[in-house]
């Protein structure tokens, strides 16, 4: 895939080149290209004086990064303990359904992605569905479709 | 110098050295998988605690890794009470559990009284303990080619994205400071493959001996600024020469002295 190495430049431009702000970086570039490319963060690597390996090892230790390009609306199905109870897995089936898609995967129109999370603080709103960042509470199965078309 | 008591017997020791190599030094059997003298403590594996208090904590103890902790003057040290032996026997449990195949932790629970696991055996993982001596060896020889991969679970030692390590220059360090001898590596028709990546070998100009990687050697010499002529030799090949030329140094100096 490519990408536009001049965002990247951007991006590298506005935050400190010291290792300190790698995180920074790469947060940047997963909002930028919804997935962390391999030439951006060889290139932060370079300016920031960070090993390649530690930005690889950054970049896998936090959900918020991935890997693969994401679709343009990030769908996000709180599994935690509460949303369990209350019936997380019944949203997850609709959606599923809905999108022909499964946890962690991407449509081949870049559009949607399905992610299962394992708790969001939000328990008193279970069960929770997030598009984007965009909380839905207390969802039905009926409605799980329809917020996600939303947004 | 400081005077600390380790099980009951006091002896001499440098303010600020950790607890760990003086109780090696001492000869006192406290085992340590995650430590060596090459790179900066973790306490990572945990198995070095020991107990530690002082006569004005009033009867209150703790334990603490020895590796990390450093030496203060009238610490009173305990290396085998019953809950550390407990509390080490655990940890191998769990490290059995981890490695089962690995013969170093299986020997080291043995000596605990764990024959076998009371957890569930990972029979199909590796035998990585998660102890990072690698990737700090690596990052102490300035280079970090390999690191922790993804997290819980699912985490590995491995070169970024999984592919031949750009960094790495076949110095050998990770494979031999790895307690368990996980990485694998071939010495093969002058070429070592290490983490899937092939290296060059310098060999003896005298009698052919693997010395190290062309990128270890180039490296030192730029970096290090070790004199390109060092590698052209293999230490036992530097040993005859320097053998030779103190021999005839001693005949020389018989000869004047005659």
């Amino acid at each position: 895939m490519n990408i536009d190495m001049n965002k990247v430049t951007e991006i590298l431009e506005r935050n400190p080149k010291e290792p300190g702000a790698i995180i920074a970086v790469l947060q940047d570039f997963q909002r930028e290209f919804r997935y962390l490319p391999v030439p951006a963060m060889v290139k932060a690597s370079e300016l920031l004086h960070v090993p390649l390996s530690k930005v690889y090892s950054i970049a896998t230790f936090y959900n918020a990064f991935s890997l693969t390009p994401r679709g343009e609306k990030v769908i996000r199905i709180c599994k935690g303990t509460a949303c369990h109870i209350k019936g997380a897995d019944k949203i997850l089936e609709q959606i599923e359904a809905g999108l022909k898609l499964k946890p962690g995967e991407t449509s081949a129109d870049m559009k949607y992605t399905v992610e299962v999370v394992n708790c969001v603080g939000a328990c008193a709103m279970a069960p929770v569905l997030i598009v984007n960042d965009k909380y839905h509470g207390k969802v039905r199965c009926d409605q799980a479709m329809g917020k996600v078309k939303r947004g | 110098m400081a005077h600390i008591t380790i099980n009951g017997k006091v002896v001499k020791a440098h303010e600020g050295e950790m607890l760990l190599a003086v109780i090696k030094r001492l000869g006192i059997d406290v085992p340590a998988l995650c430590n060596h003298e090459a790179i900066e403590p973790t306490g990572n594996c945990r198995l070095c605690m020991v107990e530690i208090t002082r006569p004005e904590w009033e009867g209150w103890k703790k334990n603490v890794t020895s590796c990390l902790y450093p030496v203060e003057d009238g610490l009173i040290v305990n290396t085998h009470t019953p809950e550390l032996l407990e509390i080490r026997k655990t940890l191998l449990d769990l490290q059995l559990a981890r490695c089962p195949n690995s013969e170093l932790i299986q020997k080291m629970a043995e000596e605990y009284g764990v024959h076998e696991t009371s957890y569930i055996a990972n029979v199909e993982g590796d035998n990585c303990i998660m102890c990072y001596a690698c990737t700090r060896i690596c990052e102490v020889l300035g280079k970090s080619a390999i690191s922790a991969v993804m997290r819980g679970q699912k985490k590995v030692i491995a070169p970024p994205f999984g592919e031949e390590p750009v960094d790495c220059i076949g110095c050998l360090a990770c494979a031999q400071i790895c307690p368990t001898d996980v990485i694998p590596y071939e010495d093969k028709d002058g070429i070592r493959t290490i983490w899937k990546k092939k290296f060059e070998l310098v060999t003896c100009k005298n009698c052919g001996k693997t010395i190290v990687t062309r990128d270890f050697a180039d490296y030192l010499i730029e970096q290090r600024r070790i004199p390109h002529e060092y590698f052209e030799t293999c230490d036992d090949c530097k040993r005859l020469e320097l053998a030779k030329k103190m021999g005839g140094l001693i005949t020389k100096a018989a000869e004047v002295a005659v």
